[in-house]
Order: C-alpha cells, then structure tokens, then sequence
C-alpha cells in the first residue's frame, strides 16, 4: 500500500484484500501492521500487505476527563507536591506502547480531589525523570527545589512524587543533604499506574497529605502501602526504606527497624511507632558533589581481582558482603590463590580511601568480629563494623560524606548516627 | 409459534461466554473455581480513569461517586499475586489463545493480524484490577443453522470475572478463584428470526465449542446472553439462562412484555434483564455505555500468522462419520461422543487399530458404553474399562478368545484389577465336544434348556455360542 503515512487522531476505512471492510482511530502503526481503535473499543491490527485502499473518514478530538477540578480552601495548610514523573503520573504512549510518566501535575490534582479536602495544595512538576535515570544532579537538582519551598509561607510539608525503583536512594539521599529540615518531606510512588482503577496511588498520595497536616515530624519519610489492602499506608523513614518485591504494592518496608509511622487515610488516624527526633540543627542544603565516585561490589563465591579492578580510581567502596561481611580473602589452596589479589586490593583501597562494609541479606547488622576473615578486614580500615544500614543508604551516605567532607571526618561520620540510618538496637 | 415474529420486527442476537479449561489467560493458576471459607482476604477500592480518549465511562463515573469497597476472597492453590493485581500479567495463555484461534475457524471467521489485548474498564469490582483484559481475535463469521446463515460479528479472548459472594451498602464481596480463567465470547449478528432459531443457534454454537476439546463443563461454564428488540419495544438483553433450551419460552415472555407495556402507551426502555427460572424476565441494570477500553500495555501485541492451528473436526462431523463409516447406531454415536469429551479417548483410533472380522466398531463401542458400565454398577463403581480395553480389544480382534468371553472378562477385571486371559482362550471343537459329552451324560433326561445352561456356564465363554448349540444338537438324541 502506498501514499502517506497514517495520523494520529484521524478516522480512517480500509478495504482489506479480502473485501471487508475495517473503519476505526488510528492508534499506531509497525512497519508491517496497522493498529485501529475500532467502534466497538477494540484495538486490532491489520497487516498492510492486505490493505486494498485507504480512505480518511474523520477524526477525534481529544476530551479532557471531567473530574472535579483541584479548589484551594482557606484556613487549610499548605502542601507542595512536587513531581518528577514516575508511575504515580503515568499514562499510555502510543509510540512505544508502553506505559510512561506524562501527567501534568495539574491533572494530578484533578485526579485527586479529596486532597484539596486536607490542604491547600500548589503542584509543580520539577522535571519528568524516571527513577532509574536519576543521580545525584538530581538529587541536588530536588534538593535546591525544596530548600526554595521551605523558605515559602505557611508551608505545612512537601509531597514528592517518585518512580518507585530508586525512590529508597532518593529518600536517603534527601535525608542527608537537607540537614536540619524544619518540615515533613514524604516520597510517594506507585505501584500499579495511576491510569488504572486500582492504581496504589491514590491512598499513598492521600496519606501523605493526610499526614503532613496532621504531624509534627519532620525530615524525609516515604508514605507507601503497608500491605496488599487499601487500607493503611506506612511512613517510612528515609534512610531506612528499601524496594523489597518487583511487584507488590507493599513493596516498601523498613530494613532494620520498624516504620515511623502507620497512617490510616479512611479512619484519619495516625499511629506512631517512633518518638520524633528533635533536632536543634539549623537548616542547610547540603548538596552532593556530583564528580564523587562511590562503587559497589558485591562478593559471590568465585569473585576475581580483575572485578574490583575498575574501582581502583573511585573515591569510595561499598563492600556488599555475605553473610556477616565478609569477602573471599583467604587462599586456602591453589585455585584460591588469586584471593590474596583481593585482600590485597581491599587494603589498600581501605588504608588510601574508603571502604565500607554492608551485608548482602539485607536484614540484620554487619559484625567483624566473628570470623577472622571480618577481623582481617576490620584491621585493614573497612568501615562498616556493627552497623544497620542497607547498602543502598551506606552509597548515599558515603557520597554525600565524601561530598562535603574530606576524607579522614567523612570515614568518623560514616559511623556516627546523622539522620536516623543506624539503630543502636536491633528490634525483634 | 407464538407469535408472528416477522411482523413484529423481532430482531435477535445472542452473546455466548464460555469458559475454557486448563490454566488461567495470564498466570499459571489452574482453571478451577472453588468455594467455602477463603485461603486469604483483601479490601480494595477502585477510581474512575479515563480511557485513551480521554473519556470517562459513564457507568464507572457513577461507580466512582458511590466510594464502595471491596473485598476479595481468594485461595492460596487456585490464586496469585495476578488476580491479586499485586503482579502484571504473564504472557498469555497459548492453549487458550489456540482454543479461541481454532473457534474462530469454526467460525468461519476471520482472524486480525495483530492482537491487542485491552483494559475494559469494569469498576463495579468484579475485576480487581478494575478492568477486565480482552482482545479481538476474529470478525466476520457466520454459522449455517437449518440451511440458514446467521452472521458472526466477533470473537474475542478475554479474561473471567470474580464472582459475587455477597453485596453490602458499603462493601461487595469477591471470590476470586474464577477471575483469569480465560473466556470466549462470541457475538452473533441480529440475523436470528425467532425464538426457535435463537436455541438452534445457541446449540449448534456450543456443539462448535465442545469441538475445540478446550471447554470447561459444568453449570455457570457457558452463559448465552440474548439481545432482541420488537417494533416500538427497544433492546433489550436478557442473561442468566439455566439451560439454553429454555430460550424460546423466556423470549416469549419478554416479547409479551414489552407488547403490553406498547399497548398501554407506556415507555420500553433499554436494559438488560434476568432470565428467571419460571422463564419470566426481571430488570438488572440500564444498558452499559461504549467507550470502555484502552490497551493492555502490560500484554505483549500477537501476531496470530505465527501460530500453527490444528483445527478439529466438530462433534457433528465426529457423529457423523461413527454412524455413516463405522455403522453405530445414532444412539451409540451420541453416547460415543459424550464418553470422549469426558475421557480424552478416541473411538476412531481403536477402530482402526482393532477391526477386523471378530471383532466390529459397534461391538467395540457396545462393550465400552454399555455393557463396561454395568459390570462397574455391579461390581465395583471404580472400574474403568479404559485399563483393560486395550487387551481385551487385541484377544478379540485376533479370535483368541470369544465375544461370549467378555462380561467374565469385564467382571474379572473389575474385582481383581487383573485379568488372566488364558482362562478365556477359545477351545479346540474336539475339547469343547467332549465338556458337551460329560455334561450330558452327568445330566441324563435333563430337558435340553438345562443342558446347554450348564455347558454354556462350565465352558465360561471359551466356545462359540453357535458351534456349541450344534453340538448339543448333535449328541442330545
């Protein structure tokens, strides 16, 4: 078939090879199908070597769904959602066929009309980032956005809207760069798109507003589903939340230590499971420096010199380890020979740089001291002895350390507790 | 005839669902609906959005506004995280994708290049997800029903909704064991005339899909929904039949119905009405709106071209042939076929296999559809004649042992679950006349009826019946 290609929006009538007769709206197009929506709401494609003719019957014009619009009620507080795209803003695209972060924070709001029931809510999209695409320029990019909002009037808090696969090294990432934060900063994703019915959404965006009016507490929190209903979302500290399934809308939970908070949306009831930290810092952004290198491997039965090689020139380590922490540093025989490289490689980036130490069962707290590989390796400068931190928020943390310090205070400070991200006791 | 159904315009198609076995469309649960106390309980709540127009359905708008809950039942051997909506979905099911390929070809359909699952939004919370996924495979079919053609507007794959267990002010609640289990839904076009014709349809179109092998059976697995309209009535469809049989009689009522609410000037609005068992109708809801779908992006895009079909013979060609090739009688045949929907068994097959001069297809038939299901209600309710047909087809075949031979053999097998097949070899004539000799001589004066039972129960089939009377004949003087 020949002529022009088909355009978006346009109605059209094909005559098929076989003499019926197939009439719907363009929706997309592969070099050998064409896909129409057809009248009865279907999509179906057609192979173009059948196309007999072509005619344009037409054309849609795009509706906006009439949801209640956003209204700002006085005498209510002040919450800013700023967006960065992710699947709480996600709609259908036609030129991959998949689903992407294109809301415009408008219909965000439009979308959610009990929050203008909680606040006065003002939206802004800062930029559509997906999550796996972020770093720390965008870290500090979110950072300063925020520090300019706190200087706003009446600000109750700050709703953040996130992809959900990074969302844990942002919430970290935000915790330490914005030292001393006066107000609540809550990350919100989404599990199921908010193009659906039983998107996840809703609840966690409602529940974060809902607790941001109604708290005390402040830093940076993330404010998912606590489990598979939609009843009660968890407030999460930042530096201690972790992705844990691919899938579940309670994906979210927190390593090590049990959530800050449960806030129950349909009750209105929030139900703390943490004193708040009262803090006596001054606020200051903190940003990251966006040349530091910090790298991490992880250890595996088998693992050869030649991998940590490539980390040689980074200005710090994550050491993710087994069990305890511990990393394949001794030769016991001829085909571990190659260990001492490693052991080797770790001492030196340990005594130069820094190396820390966290714990690849993501539950429970690293110890040296068990084993004498762990003693090895505590002796040679592995920082990371008798912490809790996930992985995720140990790179955070040393970055923005690394960051801001130089290296001698930035290897103290990685021990000490800054924001909330070590636990002195390990809940049962 | 009740009516004259041309002159009142009548106009008629039917929707039929039917509910394929195996594994659900999109994960790897089995196809099973389970009741009692659930496994597990979860409370949800839908919203409205909008579809790629950027419309909102009005049904779900109305949905949305009432702010229910749901909660959802399920079971931890016939569920997972995708009924859940806690997991996208697996790529689809190809033996049901097949199965709705195959129909579409019985169909006389056809079948589009490119199949687009999509999100039929559905928020009265039947589907958890608040959609249900269905894709167009075929257009433009038809059926030929008493030399009639009644055209097929589409088949479509979709996915089974949960059922209602209970409904509350507040909350409805779900089982979800049967949500996913993949469905067919076939559409006719308003072509049928009458009542009569509607069952005929509805019948030959579940011949077609019991053809396929891939159905399941049992009450709720296959619903026809019928559409009709009169003159100066307006559409209306009526679901929730218990026996399609009944479609006549419902149809009926529903034309008279609507006849009187014409005749007294009152307004027939659309709808969609329940069949009721005493074959009256009853309002369930206002028609549903269009402008409910927008693609199932999770759901990779089918090329159908791709997949090789092996497309069956129906049930009515498989009739047939038993009757026409292989001389059962129609009952026989009828029988035949049931017992190979229910047993994955091929009479054709042990027809070509075993034939020959003793042994006829219709003895073959009779022994397993009549007489092994005697000796199972005597004997034991465990027998299945599907263990030792294979044996006992090959001794008869080869005239090793006798027709007279097989209810012994049949009962042998039933209480021992073994069969020792010696016992039953034919004798020699010289052998067999000498047990007639020795039973006559044993029984002197004895009437003959006496003497050939006893021989005939001494010789436990081993003999031909005819050649054994001959022998009585011959020495019984």
């Amino acid at each position: 078939m020949k002529g022009k290609g088909f355009e978006q929006g346009k109605k059209y009538s094909l005559t098929l090879k076989d003499n019926s007769v197939m009439e719907g709206v363009f929706v997309s197009e592969t070099s050998k199908h064409v896909f129409l929506k057809l009248k009865s709401g279907y999509n179906a494609g057609f192979s173009k070597e059948k196309i007999r003719e072509r005619k344009e019957v037409g054309s849609v014009k795009r509706q906006e769904a009439k949801l209640s619009p956003a209204k700002s009620v006085g005498g209510k507080p002040k919450i800013v959602i700023l967006h960065t795209g992710g699947t709480i803003a996600s709609k259908v695209d036609y030129a991959t066929g998949a689903v992407t972060p294109r809301f415009s924070p408008e219909e965000i709001i439009g979308m959610y009309p009990e929050l203008s029931g909680i606040a006065r809510i003002e939206s802004r999209l800062v930029s559509n980032i997906p999550s796996d695409d972020m770093n720390f320029h965008h870290y500090n990019l979110l950072g300063r956005e925020i520090s300019k909002a706190v200087k706003e009037k009446g600000l109750k808090g700050i709703i953040l809207t996130h992809g959900t696969d990074t969302l844990h090294y942002t919430s970290a990432a935000l915790s330490f760069a914005l030292e001393g934060l006066p107000i609540p900063v809550v990350l919100v994703g989404s599990q199921r798109s908010s193009d659906r019915p039983s998107s996840d959404a809703a609840l966690n965006l409602l529940s974060a507003a809902y607790f941001i009016a109604n708290t005390k507490a402040k830093g940076v929190f993330v404010c998912m589903h606590d489990n598979v209903n939609d009843s009660a979302c968890a407030l999460l500290k930042g530096v201690n939340a972790r992705k844990m399934h691919s899938t579940r809308r309670d994906a979210f939970e927190s390593v090590n230590t049990k959530p800050f908070a449960f806030v129950d949306f349909n009750r209105e009831k929030i139900d703390y499971k943490e004193e708040t930290r009262s803090s006596s810092e001054s606020f200051s952004f903190k940003p990251f420096n966006e040349k530091v290198s910090v790298g991490i491997i992880r250890s595996r039965p088998g693992l050869t010199p030649e991998e940590l090689k490539p980390y040689e020139e980074f200005d710090g380590l994550i050491l993710e380890g087994t069990g305890l922490g511990h990393f394949p540093i001794g030769s016991i025989d001829k085909s571990t020979e190659k260990n001492k490289e490693i052991l080797g490689f770790i001492k030196k980036f340990a005594s130069s740089k820094a190396a820390c130490m966290t714990t690849q069962t993501i539950h429970g707290r690293v110890n040296l001291n068990v084993y004498s590989p762990g003693r090895i390796l505590k002796e040679a400068g592995v920082l990371g002895h008798n912490l809790d931190m996930t992985t995720e928020t140990a790179y955070v943390k040393l970055a923005w350390l690394l960051s801001n310090y130089d290296k001698e205070k930035a290897r103290k400070l990685y021990h000490e507790n800054l924001r909330g991200e070590i636990s002195t006791r390990s809940d049962v | 005839m009740k009516h004259d159904y041309k002159a009142q315009g009548f106009k008629c198609g039917l929707e039929i669902h039917q509910q394929l076995s195996g594994e659900k469309l999109f994960c790897g649960c089995p196809a099973l609906i389970k009741k009692g106390t659930p496994d597990f309980v979860f409370e949800r709540k839908l919203r409205a959005s909008a579809g790629e127009t950027g419309k909102v359905d009005l049904a779900a708008l109305h949905e949305h506004g009432k702010k229910k809950s749901f909660e959802y039942q399920g079971y931890f051997d016939t569920c997972c995280l995708v009924e859940m909506d806690e997991e996208p979905p697996h790529p689809v099911n190809r033996e049901a994708l097949e199965a709705a390929l195959v129909m579409a070809k019985l169909l006389n359909m056809k079948i589009v290049d490119g199949i687009q699952f999509m999100r039929k939004t559905v928020i009265d919370g039947s589907n958890v997800s608040g959609f249900q996924r269905t894709a167009l495979i075929g257009y433009d079919g038809f059926v030929e029903v008493n030399g009639r053609k009644i055209r097929v507007d589409s088949l479509c794959l979709e996915e089974e909704a949960a059922q209602v267990v209970k409904r509350g002010k507040d909350k409805d609640s779900y089982n979800i064991s049967r949500l996913g289990i993949p469905l067919l839904e076939i559409a006719t076009a308003p072509d049928i005339m009458s009542p009569d014709e509607c069952r005929e349809v509805a019948g030959h179109i579940g011949m077609l899909l019991r053809s396929t092998g891939r159905v399941m059976r049992g009450i709720g697995s296959i619903r026809q929904d019928v559409n009709i309209s009169i003159k100066g009535g307006a559409r209306t469809e009526i679901k929730g039949f218990q026996d399609y049989k009944n479609i006549p009689k419902v149809v009926d009522y529903e034309i008279e119905r609507q006849l009187k609410l014409i005749k007294d000037k009152k307004k027939v609005e659309e709808s969609v009405r329940k069949a009721e068992p005493n074959h009256t109708t009853s309002y369930l809801r206002p028609m549903p709106g269009a402008d409910r779908m927008y693609p199932e992006t999770d759901v990779e895009v089918i090329i159908p071209g791709r997949v090789e079909l092996d497309v069956p013979e129906t049930l009515e060609e498989k009739k047939s042939k038993l009757v026409k090739k292989h001389g059962l009688s129609e009952d026989l045949a009828r029988l035949a076929l049931r017992f190979e929907e229910k047993n994955d068994y091929s009479f054709e097959k042990d027809f070509k296999k075993y034939s020959s001069k003793s042994l006829s297809p219709t003895t073959m038939a009779d022994i397993v559809l009549i007489k092994a299901p005697g000796v199972a209600k005597k004997e034991s309710e465990d027998f299945d004649v599907l263990k030792v047909k294979d044996a006992l087809f090959s001794e008869l075949s080869n005239g090793k042992i006798a027709l007279s031979a097989v209810n012994d053999v049949l009962k042998e097998f039933a209480v021992k679950g073994k069969v020792d097949f010696k016992k039953y070899e034919l004798l020699i004539d010289s052998e067999t006349e000498k047990i007639v000799k020795k039973i006559i001589s044993e029984n002197k004066g004895a009437p003959r009826g006496l003497v050939m039972g006893k021989v005939m129960q001494e010789l436990k089939g081993r003999a031909d019946g005819k050649k054994v009377n001959e022998l009585v004949s011959k020495h019984l003087k």
